[in-house]
């Protein structure tokens, strides 16, 4: 978790990642952002995201990028 | 038998509602779906078919791929195959998407653009002096096909990621694609958002009748007050280009904007409105756009199911592709994190872009309207750390009202401009205009009564200059997250229906309309 907590810190560190709940929702991370970090995060954790992971539900918090990042893992 | 005419606000929907009403619960999608074919007929007749095929072929797609699924899932694999039967699998589900998407797109591309590509091939076979020309093409456009055809297709990618479970409700698909109040001018629906509350034949309510009518009220007002009453003076300046310059062609796109804000919006409310009698939520497709900071925020507010639609199946899809990721990670080691970045994904919004202009017509100046937000989208992306760092060390702060100013001012210019080619007949005339704003500007256009000379009085201005307060005061209030109508529900109920009586006597008194006017078509319609 802290490794994601980094890079998402380095996309924009003006967020309260832990305790957001709406970052795409609530227009906190806009399309570009998003895709600053789906490399950080195919490198970092050795997965593959694709068009289906691309909903707000699995990047509004951080708690969601971790739970999709298991479950990428374990496909 | 648009949404603003007498024949749908006084007949057509109250015969909607009754029938609907009386209708027992498991018929009222029924009602809909007739009525929405009814007045999908009333436009473009035999066209239906269109809509038809449509229909039918996505049920049919979509079922196919369910069954696809099951069939992959029941049958035995051995294990030294299984990787071998899922790439096939795979596959063949990729091959009924694209049949799928193929269909939809096939009668678009034919229906809509065959004309404009025609024109383009021959004069290209012209300049190399062929002898032969293909022959001239121009099919009717059955309404709303550029809508409903987005919503086919998201319905068959969703199918297919599973997003959603295929539906083997004919009746309800065909509503999804075709309900009435839809049909015109959107929003862009997506199946999760609307088909489940088109079919569940809610009876109407006192609250969403009331809700749904103060809406419609509204979109009235912007229609007829400011849209309609504007059009005389956009058509003036916009047809006869070579006659204006200067200040009365910045007046055109200035006004045309508003306008094109008024009718689009003002639409969208009524579509809104009349979802909500039903108890359907159709989704919001304006925020304030006027109240952006940047060009790619504008577009975030502005035609919003749109902009979804490109980023969710356009966007993303390009963005993920091998090709694009693999020139990402070059890019991002070459030119560093930010521009590589920038880069890699410029590819991708080449793509929404192009799209975006093409969608609205097959005129070269929809695509330079594209490319002209592609490019702008493209420098503000790759200036924003820059602007950063000036701003840090001059101590900018971007938060107070006079850079926020700043930035309103931009952006302002930066829409008007756009929507002058947007507006214009062609791309040779918003040229043609565009440097006529330099070349024949006269500050005494603004003293001579020239503006007076366009087709509208001091009072229409008075008319559109007090709708354009009242938008404005509305826009000021959502923005600050007050919801008006709420407010409103909490009155007594003499305030209420007084209120309410105000609203419709407004639009009668301020609205453009009889001798003398020249209604707006509802603009987006023609897209």
């Amino acid at each position: 978790m802290e490794q994601l907590l980094e890079i998402l810190n380095d996309i924009n560190p003006s967020l309260d990642y832990e305790t957001e709940t709406k970052l795409i929702d609530g227009g906190l991370l806009d399309s570009f952002s998003i895709l600053s970090l789906i490399p950080e995060l195919e490198d970092a954790f050795g997965i593959e995201i694709t068009p289906i992971d691309m909903v707000p539900a699995n990047f509004n918090s951080t708690q969601a990028m971790w739970d999709m990042i298991h479950r990428l893992k374990e496909e | 038998m648009a949404y603003n005419s007498l024949l749908y606000l006084f007949i057509f929907l109250p015969v909607v509602l009754l029938a609907y009403q009386l209708a027992p619960k498991n018929f009222r999608y029924k009602v809909l779906l007739s009525a929405s074919y009814v007045f999908f007929l009333s436009f473009s007749g035999k066209l239906l078919v269109y809509l038809l095929f449509s229909t039918l072929s996505i049920h049919h797609i979509g079922l196919w791929l369910t069954s696809c699924k099951k069939d992959f899932l029941s049958a035995s694999h051995a294990p030294e195959n299984k990787k071998a039967e899922k790439a096939a699998y795979e596959a063949k589900r990729r091959r009924i998407l694209w049949l799928g998407i193929g269909l939809q797109l096939s009668i678009l591309l034919i229906l809509k653009y065959s004309g404009f590509l025609f024109e383009n091939f021959n004069l290209v076979l012209k300049a190399i002096s062929f002898p032969r020309l293909l022959p001239a093409m121009k099919f009717a456009l059955p309404i709303g096909i550029s809508f409903y055809t987005l919503q086919a297709i998201s319905y068959l990618i969703d199918v297919y990621y599973e997003k959603i479970e295929a539906d083997d409700n004919l009746g309800r698909l065909a509503l999804y694609l075709a309900f009435f109040p839809t049909l015109l001018e959107g929003p862009i629906c997506r199946y999760s958002q609307t088909a489940e509350a088109l079919c569940q034949g809610k009876p109407l309510e006192y609250k969403n009748v009331t809700y749904g009518l103060q809406r419609m009220i509204w979109g009235l007002f912007k229609k007829l007050v400011i849209a309609d009453r504007l059009n005389l003076l956009v058509e003036t300046i916009f047809d006869t280009p070579n006659h204006y310059g200067g200040i009365i062609v910045i007046a055109g796109a200035v006004l045309y904007t508003f306008q094109l804000y008024a009718d689009f919006s003002g639409c969208i409310d009524m579509t809104i409105g009349t979802g909500e009698m039903f108890g359907v939520t159709i989704p919001e497709n304006f925020r304030q756009p006027f109240f952006s900071k940047t060009a790619s925020e504008f577009w975030r507010r502005w035609h919003i199911t749109l902009g979804a639609w490109l980023k969710d199946y356009i966007f993303y899809p390009i963005s993920l592709t091998k090709f694009v990721k693999n020139l990402g990670k070059r890019s991002r080691a070459k030119f560093g994190k930010h521009f590589g970045q920038i880069l890699s994904s410029s590819v991708a919004l080449f793509g929404v872009w192009i799209l975006n202009g093409l969608w609205h017509g097959t005129g070269w100046n929809y695509i330079f309207f594209g490319m002209y937000y592609f490019v702008l989208i493209l420098i503000g992306n790759l200036l924003e750390p820059a602007v950063e760092r000036i701003t840090s060390s001059l101590r900018i702060d971007r938060t107070n009202s006079l850079y926020r100013g700043f930035q309103t001012v931009k952006l302002l210019i930066i829409v008007f401009t756009g929507e002058l080619f947007f507006r214009a007949n062609n791309l040779t005339a918003g040229m043609n205009m565009f440097r006529s704003i330099f070349t024949g500007f006269h500050w005494s256009a603004v003293t001579d009564g020239s503006l007076l000379k366009l087709g509208l009085t001091l009072p229409d201005f008075i008319a559109v200059f007090f709708g354009f307060i009242a938008v404005y005061t509305v826009g000021v209030i959502h923005e600050r997250g007050i919801s008006i109508r709420e407010r409103i529900a909490g009155w007594n109920v003499f305030a209420r229906w007084s209120f309410l009586y105000v609203a419709i006597l407004l639009v009668i008194v301020l609205g453009a309309y009889g001798d003398g006017y020249l209604p707006a078509k509802l603009i987006y319609a023609g897209f």
